[in-house]
């Protein structure tokens, strides 16, 4: 448990010390928001359909991105190694990437999701408290997957197009759940009528969560 | 006798194509001190890396503190400091962070505290706060050590541990393997010649062709040295 | 693997899939519905059995080789995912052909057209990892995580695919209605279809698998001759 705390103190640190992660997944969710808003018909781009399939898009790039950087600031200096060296157990260091991803992701989907109710027009309502649990738990199951296949990617040749390549397929049902969940607050229904899309969420993430916790040891050991 | 420390049987180790370790049968006991001669790519780094678990044997087996490298468990890895030719540092921490962080993974008591008390002997008391991006290779090379060393480890593997090292670095660096060495740390080092370290007797290796044999002298002068070193006591 | 039971395995899938034919085309009767387009039925749902079977087998392979090693099993899941990707293609070729006519449009987002467009996507990716990578132990790893983790992803994709379009509403009919199977020789003739097209993966799959092992002695011979060659020397 040290070790896990140890692990995400440096990695907040090391953001705070200027990574930049947070920068740049803000502006590349503000930048996918806008292309949006900009291919869209003005009249389409108003309604909560289109502002929760925005949102969504936006969450995936910017986890695509927000993984990869967190497993990326341990391969410089092969510090990987180290916490592979150190007492800790490899699904240790799974949950403490995983919490630094799913931070990022967390911070990303706050910043979009302002950003969309200004753009397509949303109610400031309570409806917004329910969404952002939705975005939540899909940033979830989103990281859980992504730190996962981040070291993949990382470490098979012909790398940083595997990640996309291999995690949107993987992520569809997720996907699929949360565009209909957010659609359906953001067009002011109670959570509790996307009883079965928050099920398949929360589904998701509790089998991806263990997949990887399970299965990171295989992905980081050397040959 | 003790049991050995590092005990290997037939390790080789091929990758793809391209065989690096081959029938390899190198016994340590404890408290004792190794070196590795050897050229680039002769395969020292890759010794290291197995003995420390990071990369599994193809062929054979090696065992350190009994245990098979290939399953090490967390309580074996604590009892192992490596200093590789990767400093293993993150650049934006300071020197401090870098050292803390590494402590709190090996659950080191007081961390902080450790990390300052290695901070002076390797001489970097007052760059502490810099962050490691801004430092020479030299400076770099003193945390590294500093870095294998703070928990106090049974078995140091030092990987060219005088690489860019200048000589106020090397006495340090030098001092503190030796320390190490008295309170019955055992010691594999791998160097291009032969190690100089006062107190501490070297058994010599050097990797022929992928195999480490006994370094077998073609220098009449060094024999007396080696002679010395076999028959000094050892623990 | 042995030339025999290649030999009996190709040889019964050629008489398998005769009969199948002269019962699609010939014997079963046409039916009342759709008429003569749905005999694709025929072919269209042992593909998918057959598709399903093959990443269920790329799932268990990854399991047995993360648990127990022997490359024997990467070459069984590196085979099964081939061969299934061939039949999941099938699948949507047939299905596209048979969606034409009845529904009047090429493609549409059908919950089982979607669920097998998402699997094939999934085994595509793990497919262009075993392309761009090199055959390393590590990159086997690689797809037998990717393998376990696309068949627990199976069960989440149908679900929600399945809730995704009932939710929507239904612009097409949906196929249930077509197919009921009313008449004996409908249901025969599939079972005879499933059986002759899971001999055809069978024989497919064991070509793909005895080539691959092939290949992997290869490799275990050219590393002997290199670790030959490195003894000598001449490495």
């Amino acid at each position: 448990m040290a070790g896990y705390a140890a692990i995400v103190k440096k990695d907040l640190m090391l953001e705070v010390r200027g990574g930049r992660i947070t920068t740049v997944l803000v502006s590349l969710a503000l930048l996918v928001l806008v292309v949006l808003v900009f291919a869209f018909d003005r009249a389409v781009a108003q309604g909560p359909d289109t502002a929760a399939g925005a949102l969504w898009i936006a969450l995936v790039f910017a986890g695509m991105l927000g993984a990869t950087r967190v497993v990326l600031s341990e391969q410089e200096n092969g510090c990987l190694r180290a916490l592979l060296l150190s007492p800790l157990d490899r699904a240790t260091i799974y949950a403490a990437k995983l919490t630094a991803s799913f931070g990022f992701m967390v911070g990303a989907a706050i910043a979009a999701t302002i950003l969309a109710m200004l753009f397509f027009n949303l109610e400031f309502s309570m409806s917004l408290a329910a969404l952002m649990l939705v975005l939540i738990l899909g940033a979830l199951g989103f990281s859980a997957l992504a730190t996962l296949l981040a070291v993949i990617a990382a470490r098979a040749r012909g790398g940083e197009l595997l990640l996309p390549l291999l995690i949107v397929p993987l992520f569809v049902p997720a996907l699929i759940a949360g565009v209909k969940a957010s659609a359906a607050v953001l067009s002011g229904a109670a959570l509790a009528t996307s009883r079965d899309w928050v099920g398949i969420l929360i589904a998701f993430d509790v089998l991806f969560v263990t997949a990887g916790y399970l299965l990171f040891e295989h992905v980081v050991g050397e040959e | 006798m003790a049991a050995p420390v590092i005990e290997t049987h037939a390790l080789g180790k091929t990758f793809g194509l391209t065989p690096v370790l081959r029938e390899t049968d190198f016994r340590l006991a404890p408290g004792h001190a190794a070196v590795i001669i050897g050229g680039n790519g002769s395969g020292k780094s890759t010794l290291l890396s197995i003995l420390c678990g990071l990369v599994s044997p193809s062929e054979g087996s090696a065992l350190v503190f009994g245990e098979d490298t290939r399953r090490f468990s967390p309580r074996y890895r604590r009892r192992i400091g490596m200093l590789s030719h990767q400093s293993f540092l993150y650049p934006n921490l300071t020197a401090r962070e870098n050292l803390e962080f590494y402590a709190r993974l090996y659950g080191v008591s007081e961390p902080r505290k450790a990390a300052d008390a290695w901070l002076e002997r390797i001489g970097l008391g007052e760059s502490a706060d810099d962050r490691v991006r801004t430092f020479s290779r030299g400076m770099e090379q003193r945390l590294t050590a500093a870095r294998a060393m703070i928990h106090n480890p049974a078995l140091l593997l030092l990987d060219e541990p005088f690489a860019a090292l200048d000589s106020d670095g090397i006495a340090r660096v030098k001092a503190m393997i030796r320390e190490a060495a008295d309170e019955g740390c055992t010691l594999v080092a791998t160097a291009h010649a032969q190690l100089e370290i006062e107190g501490i007797s070297f058994e010599l290796y050097e990797i022929v062709r992928g195999q480490v044999v006994e370094y077998q002298e073609k220098d009449e002068a060094r024999r007396g040295g080696r002679l010395r070193s076999l028959l000094s006591p050892r623990s | 693997m042995s030339k025999p039971i290649q030999n009996a395995l190709g040889l019964s899938t050629l008489v398998a899939m005769l009969v199948a034919l002269f019962m699609v085309f010939e014997w079963v009767p046409t039916e009342a519905e759709q008429g003569i387009v749905q005999r694709i039925f025929y072919f269209h749902v042992p593909c998918a059995w057959v598709a399903f079977a093959s990443f269920g087998l790329v799932a268990v392979a990854g399991i047995f080789y993360l648990w127990l090693g022997g490359q024997i099993w990467d070459d069984l899941g590196h085979a099964a995912v081939e061969v299934g990707m061939l039949f999941c293609t099938l699948v949507l070729i047939t299905g596209s052909l048979w969606a034409k006519p009845i529904w009047g449009t090429w493609w549409t987002w059908d919950s089982r057209l979607t669920t097998t467009f998402v699997l094939w996507l999934m085994y595509g990716g793990y497919l262009i990892l075993r392309a761009t990578a090199e055959d390393t132990p590590q990159v086997s790893k690689f797809a037998a995580v990717i393998g376990i983790v696309a068949a627990l992803d199976v069960p989440v994709v149908i679900v929600s695919v399945r809730l995704w379009r009932t939710i929507h509403p239904a612009v097409l009919v949906t196929r249930q209605g077509g197919h009921g199977l009313e008449d004996p020789r409908m249901v025969a003739t599939l079972l005879v279809s499933i059986a002759a097209f899971t001999l055809l993966f069978a024989w497919l799959l064991m070509l793909r698998f005895a080539e691959l092992r092939m290949r992997t002695r290869l490799g275990a011979l050219a590393r002997e001759i290199a670790l030959i060659r490195f003894r000598a020397g001449a490495a």
